[in-house]
């Protein structure tokens, strides 16, 4: 029947036309609306998960409550007038060798690096900024995170383990007006602020980072804090980062110290995802459900128009599923080809696109393109809802053309 | 040989049957004409015959086998390879030139290219010689019809049906129509029962059926 159907697609160019501009619009537009937010939402995960830690083991943070204080024995004999309120909050991880050796034995685990993080004020000259400081040892940082491959300028291994020397975000350089192989100060607030000479440089495209953040080596750090042998965090990478959320909730049970895998910390910006998701999937298919009404509208009329073919065609003994085949393989033909025109279409948009250069950090990558998303799942997708529309969308009217009798036909009069 | 028992046919709206215990045969290579007035059951009766509709009460037997134990694909089979009809509009596909229009039912059977040949001497016998490629637009009322017993032909069939072929022709096209008719009859022997209100068309047949408010005078 596949002879006929093209033969009565073709007899309709302008209709069949119509139909398959509706459904190379709807697949194109999903491959290019998903290529750009998925682009950048990987993006940003990957930035999420690996520029910090996959899980993230840092001093314990607790809420002082009237029921903490009932432990003590004389609590019942205790009236509060004003109920105690504030934070008892650890500086320190209290016993990071356990820690350390629970690590080592975890075969989830690729590797980790102990941090001292620390709110410092960076001050050159009458220039003063507000940031934070990772003190950790460069060769475990490296394996942790991917801060190397956003290195501007020097290395990471440059900081070395010991000899205050700082690597820094780009933009918070440009606002304290500095450079590298300058000098600036760095003080926690407590004590006399520190020489540090500036030997790198990174830039990962996330303004709250590139503004913010410095390395210094761990013994600097401890040094600077006057809390030697102390650490504050340990950045945990797991062989599968998907892993991280089940194994935070594993190693919470165990422990004192706050554990926080990258879903947890991240899920304002997942849920923003989920909602890009949601808008993207209605918008496809919003358009691909106006060209299966298309479909479904022209060979309903079709159908009827075409009573007089289907008399004929079964007094000459083609069979009802003939007849539902006449007519499915035309919307099946128009989902086939509209949709691959509409894969081809979106590749072309979404590989303009990623020659399209925009504002660095606003949906930028390295080199300041946008970020395109060229995964294969966007097109296996958006073929199978145009295939899947176009089945929808034709078996019906096929159906009813499979239906119809040759004497039906005849006895109303159709010529 | 084609074998009808007692056929009845009702309609849900009508009081009484348009057709009421209709009995006959009708032997291989017979030319038979189907006449009376409007609304006397011909029509029906021939539709009937053809499987194309089915009686209320009766039976009806092809070379002795009760149409009734027939699956419905041997009914497709015995329409696609024994059976040609022939309506009073041609019922040609617009899409199809006169040669696919003619080749429809061998692409059915899958023997296009089998058959090829001799659709192309059909159209020739119908006098569509150079024809071949043109759509039924394309071509005249007379020329059309023409077309369409060409392809009513194409498998050879045994029976041919046709309800008032020339019905929508003038009488110039109409005897050429018969004379077709005639010619396949006497050639190759083929079973044609026709339809028709024209009683000089009628009297060409060699048996004529007359019915009478649904019965066989």
């Amino acid at each position: 029947m596949m002879f006929l159907s093209i033969r009565q697609l073709m007899a309709r160019k302008k209709q069949s036309l119509l139909i398959l501009l509706g459904i190379v619009i709807g697949s194109s537009a999903y491959v290019a609306i998903s290529g750009m937010m998925l682009g950048f939402q990987t993006y940003m995960l990957d930035q999420l998960v690996n520029n910090e830690a996959h899980i993230r083991i840092s001093a314990r943070e607790e809420i002082l409550t009237i029921a903490e204080m009932a432990s003590y024995p004389e609590a019942s004999h205790v009236f509060w007038q004003i109920p105690p309120s504030g934070r008892k909050d650890s500086t320190r991880i209290e016993y990071p060798l356990g820690w350390f050796k629970k690590l080592d034995s975890d075969k989830d685990v690729a590797a980790y690096s102990p941090q001292v993080v620390a709110q410092v004020i960076f001050n050159k000259n009458k220039i003063t900024r507000v940031g934070r400081i990772i003190g950790s040892q460069y060769e475990r940082q490296i394996k942790v995170t991917n801060i190397e491959n956003y290195m501007k300028a020097g290395t990471f291994k440059a900081m070395g383990n010991s000899g205050n020397r700082i690597i820094m975000g780009t933009k918070l350089m440009e606002l304290l007006g500095t450079r590298l192989q300058e000098t600036i100060l760095v003080s926690t607030g407590h004590g006399i602020p520190q020489p540090f000479k500036i030997v790198g440089a990174f830039e990962t495209g996330i303004k709250t980072i590139d503004e913010g953040t410095s390395f210094i080596s761990l013994a600097d750090a401890q040094k600077l804090r006057g809390t030697p042998s102390e650490i504050t965090d340990i950045a945990v990478k797991l062989f599968d980062s998907n892993w991280a959320e089940e194994k935070s909730t594993l190693w919470k049970n165990n422990a004192r110290d706050k554990v926080l895998s990258w879903q947890e910390s991240s899920a304002a910006i997942l849920s923003v995802f989920k909602t890009q998701d949601i808008v993207r999937n209605s918008m496809t298919i919003s358009i691909i459900l106006v060209a299966g009404f298309g479909i479904y509208n022209i060979l309903s009329i079709l159908v009827n128009q075409k009573r007089r073919d289907i008399a004929i065609l079964r007094s000459m003994g083609f069979s009802p599923k003939d007849i539902v085949q006449l007519f499915f393989n035309q919307g099946m033909l128009l989902g086939l080809i509209g949709g691959a025109i509409g894969l081809i279409l979106g590749f072309i948009i979404c590989t303009i696109m990623s020659h399209i250069e925009v504002v660095p950090g606003r949906m930028s990558g390295p080199g300041n393109y946008m970020i395109i998303s060229f995964n294969i799942f966007i097109y296996i997708k958006a073929f199978s809802i145009a295939i899947f529309t176009a089945i929808i969308s034709s078996i019906i009217p096929a159906m009813a053309g499979g239906k119809l009798e040759p004497m039906q036909i005849i006895r109303s009069g159709d010529q | 040989m084609i074998e009808i028992k007692n056929i009845i046919k009702s309609f849900p709206n009508t009081p009484t049957p348009v057709l009421k215990g209709i009995t006959l045969k009708i032997e291989d290579g017979d030319f038979v004409s189907l006449v009376g007035k409007s609304g006397s059951g011909k029509s029906t009766l021939l539709y009937i015959i053809s499987t194309l509709d089915t009686p209320s009460e009766g039976e009806i037997f092809y070379d002795s086998k009760n149409l009734k134990d027939f699956r419905p694909e041997e009914i497709y089979q015995l329409r696609n390879r024994n059976i040609g009809f022939v309506f009073q509009f041609h019922y040609l596909l617009t899409e199809l030139t006169a040669i696919e229009n003619i080749l429809l039912p061998a692409r059915k059977a899958n023997e296009v290219e089998k058959r090829r040949d001799f659709a192309m001497n059909l159209l020739n016998t119908v006098g569509l010689e150079g024809k071949a490629h043109r759509y039924p637009a394309e071509l005249s009322g007379g020329e059309q019809q023409r077309l369409a017993i060409a392809r009513a032909l194409v498998m050879e069939p045994k029976y041919i049906f046709a309800d008032e072929p020339t019905g929508n022709l003038d009488s110039a096209n109409g005897k050429i129509i018969m004379d077709l008719f005639k010619k396949f009859n006497q050639e190759k022997g083929t079973t044609i029962i026709y339809v028709t209100h024209d009683v000089d068309f009628a009297e060409i047949a060699k048996r004529k059926i007359n019915l009478i408010d649904g019965k066989l005078v």
